[in-house]
């Protein structure tokens, strides 16, 4: 792995092609916050040039890791886990910041960053089954409630797991790789007892968590014989069959559909959220922001949150003034804790946030 | 000396000092009043961004970090939001006579942005609005920070485009896209970065902020943005510009050849130009670069000269260009492969420029490109060729060319050498890279080529204008000492001193 980690920084140091889609990079200004220039101070490390100081791993950890870099590289250089690797070696010479070994305590301790509360067990078992997360578990509950209504309208009663569990992102992005293979073993083990063949996710950072970072960042490969399927997916394609229906609601003025925190690492999330959310508001009124599908840029519920939160509130506000300037009165999204994020600042732009979940449970026809 | 003292040295000899080597002033005073001016958040003296802001995309300073040896680094990163802040930050630069570098992407290739004196360093990103479309003038006004894909992305979104293609779009600003002249893949249509803008707005080294008339065609006496364009920073910063733009072409036509002789493929692509069949973009390869990145790019094993020609706009007129076009090659041998090859061309047009088929460390290189008229350019491109590979038999230098921004009287010739093994001492590097340059651009001018069509000249080429514009080069001083008496504005320059 580490091996792996200085030959993409040595690479991306002396590159500059995903600067457009950089998003720190965008709000900041900052050239060195953008993906070569935390390349360069990695790779400047290693050569002495530099120590790991104070104002260098705060620049080393407001790196997003949201997948845009790596989605826009012409030669899929996987950046964010090589960050990861560089992180790692960071807080193993105890000079990351102080808020990654508070935070590393809580994830060991409680399975998440916002509570000190443990993880439910699992409701059980059955054929398909649900990953609740951390977010939707102590930061939007209504967004879980609203997703178990959509599912049993089509007799879809999940079994849910990492009820309140971290999907191992957070700790992996901090450079916390044990920790982040002990959070996603404990799901992989519920899921495993659950007996489910299809496990279900509510926003494209879990689906990147299971289907991609468990194997490519910590070697634990996706059960072959269980299929992970975002709920919007899932919703989209049982609206087209039929099978769940919405009535529509023309008051409300142009709405938009916000692309969530990472979904620039998981494509098949851009047409059926849209597809959902068009089923509720006009297609006629729907705007679409700048910053959408390929080229979407994160809210702030990232690492950044915690390490650099002015980034991460940059991020979320940068976010709904795209809402704002393309003339959204609404904005949508699946994500818990993008609509988390959000939320807390949404008053300041003159946009309503809602939940896509929340909004379809409220308009099943 | 270590780090910290090559840095502060750098400050004392930018800031001045006292006989016994005090600093003439804190930085914390400087800093303060920047900070006064652009917001605490917007100034920074931190390691990391002198770091980060010490390189550009010019070989030097990256080999110079690779072997992990520093550059003169800024004493203050300063992020203007307008150009107002910027004529105020150019008042404490005047009062404290520090050096200023404008700095836009940071993706030029011949060190312009680099700050040799250490002083402000103006990176202009926060000034990336975009203050009008007018879908009737077809003309986009943004600031210059704004970064040149996502200009690109807002104007494809109302059907229009910036026909500036560059490699670098990613990564540049506008205003860099301005300062070094640049080209971009379809500027034999629609001309330079320089051909495309209609007005600047400039804040000169006094403070001052100008604009240049609405439009750049008028007989209102003479045209002085064209001071500003390649002055890469050492006249001014440009803050806005307002920029020519036309619809997305309803179709485009590729379309690649293979001519077993170059000259007579320079010979096609001369026909086509002075027979005003407005290609789009001719791109000629020397059968070097046919038989290694061609091959490595498209996949395509050829021996030769490979020629993609494109035609865009309106489909009718478009189609018969290219069959006017076609007869031209017949004429002179060429073999036509077809559109499928022209068109994975365009898509993977900018493949060329990208790791790892692009130039990657320790690998020495250098981009000697040059424009001509069609009477030298033939003869630039042997002389070069010949003098670059067999002036240093014992560095095994390849060198490889095409021909890719064509006029009316001339085009544009991008040659590459490239060393895979150069020297591991980095002053030894520096002095074999120096060399070669030399003997590169040496056949450039003995032959009347110019020593630059579209990087520009920042650092790199600096030495040699003096030699490129003979008589007329103190004149050119004169024009700066007028406009930058303190000599501030990025020096080390263009050719222009501290
Ligand atoms: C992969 C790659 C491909 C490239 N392909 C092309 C290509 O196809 N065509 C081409 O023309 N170039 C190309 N370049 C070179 C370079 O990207 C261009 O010259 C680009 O336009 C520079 O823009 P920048 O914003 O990065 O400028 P910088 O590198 O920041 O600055 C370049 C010079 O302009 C000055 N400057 C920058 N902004 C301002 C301003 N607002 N006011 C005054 N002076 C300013 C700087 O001081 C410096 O001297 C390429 C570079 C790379 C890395």
């Amino acid at each position: 792995m580490i091996e792996n980690v200085i030959d993409t920084t040595e690479y991306c140091r002396h590159c500059l092609m995903c600067r457009h889609v950089a998003p720190v990079g965008h709000v900041t200004h900052r050239e060195t916050l953008t993906p070569h220039g935390v390349a360069q101070l990695v790779a400047s490390e290693r050569r002495g040039m530099i120590e790991w100081t104070e104002d260098t791993v705060q620049a080393l950890y407001a790196f997003s890791d949201n997948g845009d870099s790596r989605a826009h590289c012409v030669t899929s250089q996987p950046l964010g886990e090589a960050i990861a690797a560089a992180r790692s070696e960071v807080v193993a010479q105890d000079k990351a910041p102080p808020v990654v070994y508070e935070l590393h305590d809580k994830l060991q301790r409680w399975e998440n960053p916002h509570e000190a509360a443990e993880p439910e067990p699992p409701t059980g078992e059955g054929d398909v089954a649900l990953f609740v997360g951390d977010d939707a578990t102590h930061l939007r509950p209504s967004t879980l409630e609203a997703a178990l209504a959509l599912l049993q309208a089509v007799d879809i009663d999940p079994v849910l797991i990492g009820r309140g569990r971290s999907n191992g992102f957070l700790a992996s992005s901090l450079g916390l790789p044990s920790t982040a293979e002990a959070l996603v073993r404990a799901t992989l083990q519920e899921l495993a007892e659950s007996g489910a063949s299809t496990l279900l996710v509510l926003a494209p950072g879990d689906y990147f968590a299971f289907g991609q970072m468990s194997d490519e960042r910590l070697g634990i490969p996706w059960p072959d014989d269980v299929e992970l399927l975002e709920v919007t997916q899932l919703l989209a394609q049982k609206m087209e069959e039929g099978a769940i229906g919405f009535s529509q609601d023309a008051s409300g003025g142009p709405h938009a559909y916000l692309d969530p925190t990472h979904a620039v690492r998981v494509p098949s999330h851009y047409d059926p959220a849209r597809q959902l959310a068009g089923a509720v508001y006009p297609d006629t009124d729907r705007v679409e922001l700048f910053w959408r599908n390929g080229r979407a840029h994160p809210s702030g519920n990232l690492a950044v949150q915690f390490t650099s939160p002015d980034v991460a509130d940059q991020l979320t506000k940068a976010r709904l003034k795209d809402a704002q300037s393309v003339g959204a009165k609404r904005v949508l999204t699946a994500d818990p804790g993008s609509l988390h994020h959000l939320a807390h600042h949404a008053s300041s732009f003159d946009v309503t946030v809602e939940g896509l979940f929340e909004t379809l449970a409220a308009r099943r026809s | 000396m270590n780090s910290t003292d090559v840095e502060s040295a750098v400050m004392m000899k930018n800031m001045g000092s006292t006989s016994n080597g005090a600093p003439l002033f804190n930085e914390e005073m400087v800093r303060s009043e920047l900070e006064e001016i652009v917001g605490m958040d917007h100034v920074s003296t931190e390691r990391s961004d002198r770091l980060v802001y010490s390189c550009d995309w010019f070989w030097l300073p990256q080999m110079w970090l690779d072997r992990g040896e520093r550059m003169p680094v800024p004493d203050y990163v300063v992020h203007p939001a307008s150009p107002e802040e910027i004529s105020e930050v150019m008042r404490i630069a005047n009062t404290y006579d520090i050096p200023v570098v404008p700095w836009g992407g940071g993706s030029g290739s011949q060190g312009g942005a680099l700050p040799l004196y250490g002083g402000i360093l103006m990176d202009v990103k926060r000034m990336n609005e975009i203050i009008e479309i007018d879908e009737t003038s077809l003309t986009v006004t943004a600031q210059a920070g704004i970064n040149g894909q996502q200009l690109e992305w807002a104007l494809n979104e109302k059907g229009l485009t910036l026909p500036h293609y560059p490699a670098s779009a990613n990564c540049a600003t506008l205003g860099g896209y301005l300062a070094p002249r640049g080209s971009g893949t379809i500027s034999t249509k629609y001309g330079k970065a320089e051909d495309l803008v209609l007005n600047m707005e400039v804040v000169l080294p006094n403070g001052r902020i100008i604009r240049t008339p609405k439009v750049p065609n008028h007989a209102a006496g003479p045209g002085f943005m064209n001071l500003f364009l390649g002055s890469e920073g050492t006249l001014g910063t440009i803050t806005e510009a307002t920029m020519q733009v036309d619809y997305l072409p309803e179709t485009r036509l590729f379309r690649a050849l293979l001519f077993d002789d170059l000259s007579d493929a320079i010979e096609a692509g001369r026909r086509v130009m002075t027979g005003r069949l407005d290609p789009t973009v001719i791109r000629l390869y020397d059968p070097t670069e046919t038989g290694e990145r061609v091959k490595k790019i498209l996949g395509e094993e050829l021996e030769g000269a490979y020629m993609v020609i494109g035609f865009d706009g309106d489909e009718d007129l478009a189609t018969l260009q290219e069959e006017k076009a076609m007869a031209i090659f017949n004429e002179l041998g060429a073999r036509d492969l077809g559109r499928k090859p022209g068109e994975k061309w365009w898509e993977r047009r900018y493949d060329f420029y990208y790791p790892p088929q692009n130039l990657k460390f320790p690998w020495m290189y250098g981009t000697t490109e040059t424009v001509s008229t069609y009477s030298n350019c033939k003869q630039i491109y042997h002389e070069q060729k010949r003098a670059v590979e067999e002036g240093y038999p014992e560095w095994d230098i390849r060198y490889i060319a095409h021909f890719s921004h064509w006029f009316h009287w001339g085009t544009g010739m991008y040659s590459r050498f490239l060393i895979e093994d150069p020297p591991d001492d980095p002053e030894e590097a520096i002095r074999l890279h120096n060399r070669v340059w030399n003997t590169a651009i040496t056949a450039v001018m003995e032959n009347d080529g110019m020593i630059n069509e579209h990087h520009g000249v920042g650092l790199k080429l600096a030495r040699f204008m003096r030699r490129q514009y003979g008589e007329a080069w103190p004149f050119l001083e004169t024009l700066k000492d007028a406009i930058d008496p303190q000599g501030l504005m990025n020096p080390g320059k263009v050719g222009f001193g501290r």
